[in-house]
């Protein structure tokens, strides 16, 4: 891998790292979402730090540059989030239909109280 | 006598929902309820003036929430059949018994308010997209149902207990895939429908391109499937 590469991948993880605990501060991110996050940075700044390593890996699994290896293992890592983040917009979605059903069902049974009781 | 409840969803539907209703109570004796979605033109307002049994929903989600919504008031108050009725004025109530007689009598799980059992359908691109889906069902299930579209439809209560159970279930096509896959009894009645008299459809043709891939992946890779 070129030292420029190593670089800029070792500054956006700073970046990434420092993002995720100033995000946790503002209480815009809770702890377990961050994790992931913090861990891809670590992931992303051993793989410059020991580029030796990701150059053998690479090689013998035949890839024909290193970098190539590096953005494959993003790329998984980044599908894995999307995905991951799609099933909770559909559990969100879910419980806010649910919620919506709640509030509907009873606002109906407390006008239904109401005529009863001024019937009475 | 079973207990008949027609569920009728209703967004921005502030023209014809009056007269819907009169059409219910003046043609059956079935109890109804309006599934108000959020409706922004005022059709909440005039459920309230008319002192007409509506449940209002503080978020607009759609059609299928609105059904299922409707079944889970026809669980809650133990009906025995639910049946879903637009209320856009396109359906007319005099044929719901037909519908509840075929439930009633033949043992049927679902029964499907059919347009073209007797008549053929017209050439239109929307009927082409109902063939469409009619001949998947065909392949898929072996099954021949002339209006997979029809917006018209009774359930018994094995049925409803099942959209009451299962979030998944929709009141569209694919669904019906799901029922037949589960052994359940399809079975079609003649009806007639008017043309939409106020208001727009949400349909666009965009949108039906849209709702055309989803009916046929629903069907193909999961409901013919699972």
């Amino acid at each position: 891998m070129s030292i420029t590469l190593r670089i800029i991948l070792i500054i956006c993880s700073i970046i990434a790292f420092l993002l995720s605990i100033m995000k946790i501060k503002q209480a815009k991110l809770k702890v377990v979402n961050s994790v992931i996050w913090m861990v891809g940075a670590i992931l992303l700044i051993f793989m410059s730090l020991f580029s030796n390593v990701v150059e053998w890996i690479s090689s013998s699994l035949g890839f024909i540059a290193p970098v190539n290896f590096v953005f494959l293992i993003t790329i998984i890592f980044l599908l894995i989030e999307v995905f991951t983040d799609n099933i909770r917009i559909s559990e969100l979605n879910e419980k806010i239909k649910n919620l919506n059903h709640y509030i509907a069902l009873s606002e109906h049974e407390k006008r239904q109280n109401n005529l009863k009781n001024e019937g009475e | 006598m079973p207990k008949v409840l027609l569920i009728v969803p209703a967004y921005n539907e502030k023209l014809n929902i009056k007269k819907t209703i009169d059409d219910i109570i003046n043609n059956t004796n079935y109890d109804y309820i309006i599934i108000d979605d959020c409706s922004k033109d005022g059709t909440k307002e005039i459920c309230k003036e008319n002192h007409f049994n509506y449940l209002s929903l503080p978020i607009n989600y759609g059609l299928t929430s609105g059904i299922q919504l409707g079944m889970k008031y026809a669980y809650k108050y133990d009906y025995d059949i639910a049946i879903q009725f637009d209320g856009d004025g396109q359906h007319q109530a005099k044929y719901l018994q037909d519908l509840v007689k075929e439930i009633e009598e033949n043992n049927t799980d679902i029964a499907i308010g059919s347009r073209f059992i007797t008549k053929k359908k017209p050439k239109t691109t929307r009927m082409i997209g109902s063939m469409l889906i009619s001949s998947v069902i065909k392949l898929t299930t072996g099954k021949t149902i002339k209006d997979p579209t029809s917006g018209m439809r009774a359930y018994n209560k094995e049925v409803i207990k099942r959209f009451v159970t299962n979030s998944s279930l929709t009141p569209e096509p694919d669904t019906l895939v799901y029922f037949i896959k589960k052994k359940m009894k399809i079975k079609e009645v003649q009806v007639e429908m008017s043309k939409r008299e106020y208001g727009k459809s949400y349909l666009n043709p965009l949108k039906s391109i849209e709702y055309m891939i989803n009916m046929l992946f629903s069907i193909i890779f999961i409901r013919a499937i699972t």
